[in-house]
C-alpha cells in the first residue's frame, strides 16, 4: 500500500470491518498496537520512527468509537484480528511494537507466530502477573486519579493541559468507547494471561523489553518477568518515568528503540 | 384491580453518620467494613424481622425485598435469605424479591432457591429480577460490559428451568451448563410473577414491556416516572397487550406518625444517605459499557429521563412537595397518597418505610397506622 512522509489517516477493510489507521514513513515496515486508553493518532514518536520505518498505528478494534465484530471478546481474538490486519497490509518481516494492553497484545502475537516478524518491542506491557506487586486498577479510579497513575512527573509532559482538559462531545464519546472496549478486553482476568510466560518460550526474534522505572500502573518487576520469559530480550529501563516513557521521555524513548533496531540490522 | 400494598425495609446499618464517610472517595467500595459491627447487626437485623411481622398482621398485601452489595444502608447481600426469612415470620403476605441479581450469580441455582422459597411460603413469591445498580457487578468482580448479556441469558435460564422438564442442556456463552435438572420447581403454574424494577432507565421499561413484566418505579420523580410510564404503554402496544395498572408500581418513601410533626421530625432521617449513597467516580456507578450504547442514545434524546433524582440535590420540603418523601398524620399521609394514586393508577404501591437510625418502635407504629389507617382508605376509594 502506498505511505506518506507523515501520518495519514486512512480505513482499511479487514474481512469486512473498517479498521482505522495511521500510517507514514517508509523502509522496513512497523506496526504499532496502542494501549487500554485508545489510539492517540500520529505521535512525535511515529513521526521520528517514520524516518527509516514504514510505522502503521491502527485502532485496535472497538476503540476510538470504531466498529467492534461481534465475536471480539478478548485479546486473544484481537490477535486474531491482528493476524487479519497483518495480511490485507501485507505485512511480512515486520517489527511489532505495542505499549501497555497494546504490548500484551504484540506479546500473545509473537508467542503465536513469529515467523514473519522482524523484532519485537514491548513498552510497559501488559500481560504478565506481578509476582509481589499489583497492576494497579484503572477501570473502577477516576479520570483524575487515572492520569496521576499514567504519568511521574506532569511537568515532563508536552502539552500535559491537552491530557486533562475537558473534552468535547465528540471526544467523549471515543473516551467511552475506548473505556468500553479496553473493560470488554482486559477485565478478568485483569490485564494478563496466566499462561502467557510459558507461551512466550516461542519467542524466537530479537526482543526489546522498554519500561518507566516509576510505572504506577504496571510494576517494573514485570519487565524482568518478560525478559526472562523470552529468550531473545533485552530489558531498558527509562529512570525519572512512568507508564508512558514514549510520551514522557520521548528523547530518551526514540533513541533506545532506534539504537536496538540499528543493533540487529 | 383494587390497589395492593407492600412494606419494604432496606435494612440500613443506621450506625454510620456523615462523619465516617466523608474522608472516602465513595460511599460504596471504598468505605471500609471495618465499620460494620456484627452484634449491633444481629439487634437490627431482628428489629426489622419484627416489623415484617407486624406489616403483615396489620394489612399490607405484601413484603417486598431487595439486595445490595458492598453497601452501608442496605444489609442484605442475598434477597432470598431475606425472603426465607419473611416466608417464615409472616402468614399471608406477598414476597416481592426485587430482586435477584441474576447476572453476576448461577441462574440454575437462582431457579433452585426461588422455587424453593415458593414452596414454603406455599406460592407466596414474586420473582423480581434486577440488573443491579453497576456496583453490584463490580463487586462481583464481573466486567460492566457483560451485565446486560448475562442478565438475558440468565433469565432465560432460570424461566427455562421452572417451565421445562429435566434434564435438559443449555449451551449458553455464559452459563453453560450440561445437565440441568433441578429438583425443586415452584408451586405456582407456570412460575412466579416476574417483576422488573428501574429508577430511570427508559432501557429497563422497554425491556420489562417487552416481556409484559409489571414494571416497578423505584421512586423516580413523577414527571418522569409519568414519561416512563408512557414509554411502557407505547411499547406494550407495539408488542400487542393492553396494559392496566396491574403493570405498574411505584415505591416512594414514607412514614407515618400520630402526628404531623412527630413524622416531619422522624421523616428527617430519610436523607441519612444524602451526599453519600451512589458518591463516587462515575466508573462506579455508571462504567463504560454497564448501558448500551442504543441506551446511551435514548436517554439523549429524552433530557428529562435521568436516574432518579441521582445528581439532583433537594431539600427535605423540596422532596416533599414533589411526592418523592411523604410523612405525616394518617389523614396527611392518606391525602398524599391519593395524590399519587390519582396521577400514576399504579397497582402497586412500594412503601420504603424507614431509613437509618430511625427508632425501631417509631416504625412499628408506622407501620401499625399504615395497615390500619392508611390502606384501608386508599382501598376504599
Amino acid at each position: 500500500m502506498t505511505t506518506t512522509t507523515s501520518g495519514n489517516r486512512q480505513t482499511v477493510s479487514v474481512h469486512g470491518t473498517e479498521v482505522e489507521l495511521f500510517s507514514g514513513g517508509s523502509g522496513p515496515p512497523l506496526l504499532f498496537l496502542h494501549g487500554a486508553g485508545g489510539n492517540s493518532g500520529w505521535q512525535h514518536y511515529h513521526e521520528e520512527l517514520s524516518k527509516d520505518y514504514t510505522v502503521y498505528v491502527p485502532s485496535q478494534p472497538g476503540f476510538n468509537g470504531t466498529e467492534r465484530p461481534d465475536w471480539v471478546y478478548s485479546i486473544n481474538d484481537v490477535c486474531h484480528f491482528n493476524s487479519a490486519l497483518v495480511n490485507t497490509l501485507g505485512l511480512d518481516k515486520y517489527i511489532l511494537m505495542g505499549s501497555s494492553m497494546g504490548g500484551w497484545i504484540a506479546a500473545e502475537m509473537a508467542a503465536m507466530n513469529c515467523n514473519n516478524l522482524e523484532a519485537l518491542i514491548l513498552i510497559d506491557a501488559a500481560g504478565i502477573k506481578p509476582e509481589s506487586g499489583e497492576i494497579a486498577e484503572i477501570f473502577m479510579v477516576s479520570n483524575e486519579t487515572r492520569m496521576r497513575q499514567r504519568f511521574h512527573d506532569p511537568s515532563q509532559v508536552a502539552n500535559y493541559e491537552n491530557y486533562t482538559r475537558d473534552l468535547n462531545d465528540q471526544e467523549k464519546i471515543i473516551d467511552h468507547s475506548n473505556k468500553e472496549m479496553a473493560s470488554r478486553l482486559c477485565w478478568k482476568p485483569y490485564l494478563h494471561n496466566l499462561s502467557l510466560p510459558y507461551y512466550l518460550n516461542n519467542v524466537s526474534v530479537p526482543t526489546l523489553i522498554v519500561w518507566g522505572e516509576q510505572d504506577a500502573i504496571i510494576p517494573v518487576e514485570c519487565a524482568d518477568l518478560f525478559r526472562k520469559a523470552i529468550p531473545n530480550s533485552q530489558l531498558e529501563i527509562i529512570a525519572n518515568c512512568g507508564h508512558s516513557p514514549a510520551i514522557e521521555k520521548p528523547n530518551e524513548f526514540v533513541s533506545t528503540v532506534t539504537g536496538f533496531l540499528a543493533s540487529i540490522k | 384491580m383494587s390497589l395492593e400494598v407492600f412494606w419494604f425495609s432496606e435494612q440500613p446499618y443506621g450506625h454510620v453518620t456523615d462523619q465516617d464517610l466523608e474522608s472516602y472517595e465513595s460511599g460504596r467500595m471504598h468505605f471500609p467494613n471495618t465499620h460494620f459491627d456484627p452484634e449491633k447487626a444481629h439487634v437490627l437485623y431482628n428489629n426489622y424481622h419484627e416489623q415484617y411481622t407486624l406489616a403483615d398482621e396489620v394489612g399490607f398485601d405484601g413484603i417486598m425485598s431487595n439486595e445490595h452489595h458492598s453497601a452501608y444502608w442496605c444489609m442484605k447481600p442475598s434477597v432470598n435469605v431475606d425472603a426465607a426469612v419473611i416466608s417464615k415470620v409472616t402468614k399471608r403476605c406477598k414476597i416481592a424479591m426485587l430482586g435477584n441479581v441474576i447476572a453476576v450469580n448461577d441462574p440454575v441455582k437462582m431457579a433452585e432457591e426461588i422455587a424453593m422459597l415458593d414452596c414454603i411460603s406455599g406460592g407466596r413469591i414474586i420473582s423480581g429480577f434486577v440488573r443491579g445498580t453497576a456496583v453490584e457487578t463490580l463487586h462481583a468482580g464481573i466486567s460492566p460490559t457483560e451485565n446486560r448479556d448475562r442478565f438475558e441469558e440468565a433469565h432465560d435460564l432460570i424461566v427455562k428451568c421452572w417451565t421445562e422438564p429435566g434434564p435438559f442442556r443449555w449451551e449458553g456463552k455464559y452459563f453453560p451448563h450440561r445437565m440441568v435438572n433441578p429438583w425443586v420447581v415452584p408451586i405456582q403454574k407456570p412460575h412466579p410473577a416476574v417483576w422488573f424494577p428501574g429508577t430511570g432507565s427508559p432501557e429497563s421499561v422497554i425491556w420489562a414491556a417487552k416481556h409484559q413484566y409489571p414494571y416497578m418505579n423505584l421512586g423516580s420523580l413523577l414527571d418522569l416516572t409519568k414519561q416512563l410510564k408512557q414509554i411502557y404503554f407505547e411499547t406494550a402496544q407495539e408488542v400487542g397487550f393492553e396494559p392496566g395498572p396491574e403493570h405498574f408500581g411505584y415505591l416512594m418513601r414514607c412514614l407515618v406518625a400520630d402526628t404531623d410533626e412527630k413524622a416531619q421530625e422522624l421523616g428527617r432521617t430519610f436523607l441519612w444517605t444524602e451526599g453519600h449513597r451512589n458518591r463516587g467516580p462515575v466508573e462506579f456507578n455508571d462504567p463504560p459499557g454497564y448501558q448500551s450504547r442504543e441506551a446511551v442514545a435514548i436517554k439523549m434524546a429524552r433530557p428529562l429521563i435521568g436516574t432518579g433524582t441521582m445528581g439532583k440535590r433537594m431539600s427535605y420540603e423540596e422532596l416533599q412537595d414533589a411526592h418523592n418523601i411523604i410523612v405525616g398524620s394518617p389523614e396527611t399521609v392518606i391525602k398524599k397518597l391519593r395524590y399519587i394514586k390519582e396521577t400514576l393508577d399504579p397497582g402497586y404501591l412500594l412503601i420504603y418505610g424507614n431509613e437509618g437510625d430511625m427508632p425501631h418502635q417509631d416504625i412499628m407504629r408506622s407501620v401499625e397506622l399504615l395497615g390500619t389507617k392508611v390502606i384501608p382508605a386508599l382501598k376504599d376509594d
